[in-house]
């Protein structure tokens, strides 16, 4: 049986008189790789920021495998939480070393997940002379000090170059197959959708809707066609059947079908049948975007 | 506790701000009584209107308990200053929420900031200690002894009044600028000033307000066969309670104002 690591009940939290989380309950399932998705400002950062006791939640309550939230209980999850928090006087070794003690874990450590992340070359380096992509990589290695099982990441590749970005996607993905449970944070359509098995939707401070990834982000698929005759592919397009919605676009046609129902060799031998010979024939999946912005604005 | 103490070691072990000014600290603490004893080294020391008028000198035993405990006291501004600073760095770097991320509990993180002023505290009454027998020593004169060490520990008292003191309002501004500006100002202007207006039109209330409770714990200490008749004496036992009683007050804001709100 799967048990729940972090169970949300019923969180609400007000900024005075804004309201930044309304009412939002959704567990995360052991071992899976949790997105939370949300644009700027939907409460992505207050919900995980109160479940690490770092803000007061206005009502409502949190539990990690069934526990009241607890000092110790934070000491056994690697969290990156908005920032990279660090001494800026200190070196990127000195900082996770005191990151170490306070988690109660040996300092042997530190040297193994700088390795991880590739700052191990700069490890004695003061940590203000980091550029960004540094800090978020450092911010990353504390997380992993100590081996936790249960990592929080809020938009872990913040600041950081494409291939920084690919890296820290297959180092998710790694310690997702490691069965750790990963909760994270993100504006970003496709990094949630190339890690995660599941996902929660936030809307200012709305939760939209919590589960399994496959069943909420469902890709409808979209064959564009076209032709040297567009009038007389009209005609013939309009006959067929199966596609749920078809739009022009230039001299292109767009259809519309539901998930994995396209079928290209199908409709290219329809036409052709009919006497239209395709120039042009295409599948695209409905991106992401498309799709969350549907949601989001509903 | 121990383990607790020795991450805020790791913390300040190399910020180099810290030991800078803790370093000028103790030498000022050093040189504030040095000014003072140049000036007074400075008295008509064969005429006997003079010395019954100053009363025994200033920085012989048992008098240089009280001397040194009262010069030192200018300086008690700078382990607030250090307290600000290291509580207000940890509110810039965002390292309060970091380390309570990490796994310290909201209590941990500022109980730890509280034993930080009573360590300050300590140190700054053992140098003062430190400094009072080397100038008794060197002004001669009279043998060690330990008459008057009760002002020591009223040193004490005005130490962990002074971080305590910086502590909350490290705590209350979180900015390190303004909460430094405010805490200068409170210290060396605002309060005496208010003290002055409460001490001539209410029945002299003035000296029991925060600081100048635990101000007023060692006397001036110079001339005091002239200023004596002019003083109002408050019994010391008096002010230590109420000192006390102000230390619980600010202990308690700091703990209960960081374990409820966002931090």
């Amino acid at each position: 049986m799967l048990n729940n690591v972090l169970t949300l009940t019923n969180l609400t939290k007000y900024y005075g008189k804004i309201l930044a989380l309304n009412n939002v309950s959704f567990s995360v399932p052991e071992g899976s790789v949790f997105g939370i998705l949300g644009p700027n400002g939907s409460g992505k950062t207050t919900m995980l920021g109160i479940v690490m006791d770092i803000l007061k939640p206005t009502s409502g309550s949190f539990t990690f495998y069934g526990q009241p939230g607890h000092a110790n209980m934070r000491k056994q999850i690697g969290t990156l939480l908005e920032t990279p928090n660090f001494y800026h006087y200190l070196s990127g070794e000195r900082n996770l070393q005191i990151a170490a003690e306070i988690k109660g874990k040996g300092h042997d450590q530190v040297d193994e997940v700088l390795k991880k992340v590739d700052l191990l070359e700069r490890k004695t380096s003061k940590f203000s002379t980091y550029s960004l992509g540094m800090k978020q990589r450092l911010a990353i290695a504390s997380a992993l000090l100590g081996g936790p099982k249960v990592l929080v990441f809020d938009e872990p590749t913040n600041g950081l170059d494409p291939v920084g970005i690919s890296e820290i996607r297959t180092l998710i993905q790694r310690l997702a197959l490691e069965g750790k449970t990963i909760i994270m944070a993100s504006h970003m359509l496709d990094e949630v959708e190339k890690v995660c098995t599941h996902v929660a939707i936030l809307k200012r401070g709305n939760l939209l809707t919590a589960g399994d990834v496959d069943e909420i982000l469902v890709n409808d698929e979209i064959v564009e066609v076209s032709a040297a005759n567009s009038l007389l592919l009209a005609t013939v397009l309009k006959e067929m059947s199966g596609y749920n919605n078809i739009k022009q676009v230039d001299n292109d046609f767009h259809l519309l079908y539901p998930p994995a129902k396209a079928d290209l060799e199908a409709i290219n031998r329809y036409c052709f049948k009919k006497g239209v010979v395709l120039t042009y024939l295409r599948l695209k999946k409905k991106s992401l975007e498309t799709k969350f912005l549907e949601l989001t604005n509903q | 506790m121990l383990s607790l103490l020795k991450i805020e070691w790791m913390k300040v072990k190399h910020y180099r701000t810290f030991w800078l000014l803790s370093l000028l600290y103790l030498i000022s603490l050093y040189g504030i009584n040095f000014i003072a004893y140049r000036i007074q080294d400075a008295r008509p020391k064969k005429n006997d209107m003079a010395n019954l008028l100053i009363g025994n000198p200033p920085f012989q035993f048992p008098e240089v308990w009280k001397t040194v405990s009262y010069m030192s006291s200018f300086m008690l501004f700078i382990p607030g200053l250090l307290i600000i600073i290291s509580l207000t760095n940890e509110f810039s770097f965002k390292t309060h929420r970091q380390n309570i991320i990490d796994g310290w509990s909201r209590h941990e993180f500022i109980v730890v900031k509280m034993l930080l002023t009573l360590i300050l505290a300590v140190v700054s009454t053992v140098a003062v200690f430190i400094t009072a027998i080397c100038f008794g020593l060197f002004e001669g004169g009279s043998d060690f002894s330990i008459e008057n060490i009760e002002f020591i520990g009223y040193f004490f008292v005005q130490a962990i009044s002074c971080t305590a003191v910086g502590l909350l309002f490290g705590l209350l501004f979180k900015r390190s600028g303004i909460a430094i500006g405010v805490f200068f100002l409170y210290v060396v202007v605002l309060e005496n000033m208010l003290a002055g207006l409460l001490n001539k039109y209410v029945y002299n209330s003035g000296r029991f307000l925060p600081l100048e409770t635990t101000d007023n714990l060692i006397p001036f200490p110079f001339l005091r066969n002239i200023v004596n008749p002019y003083l109002t004496v408050t019994d010391p036992l008096l002010l230590l309670v109420l000192s006390a009683v102000y230390l619980t007050i600010y202990y308690f804001i700091c703990l209960k104002k960081f374990e409820v709100e966002d931090l």
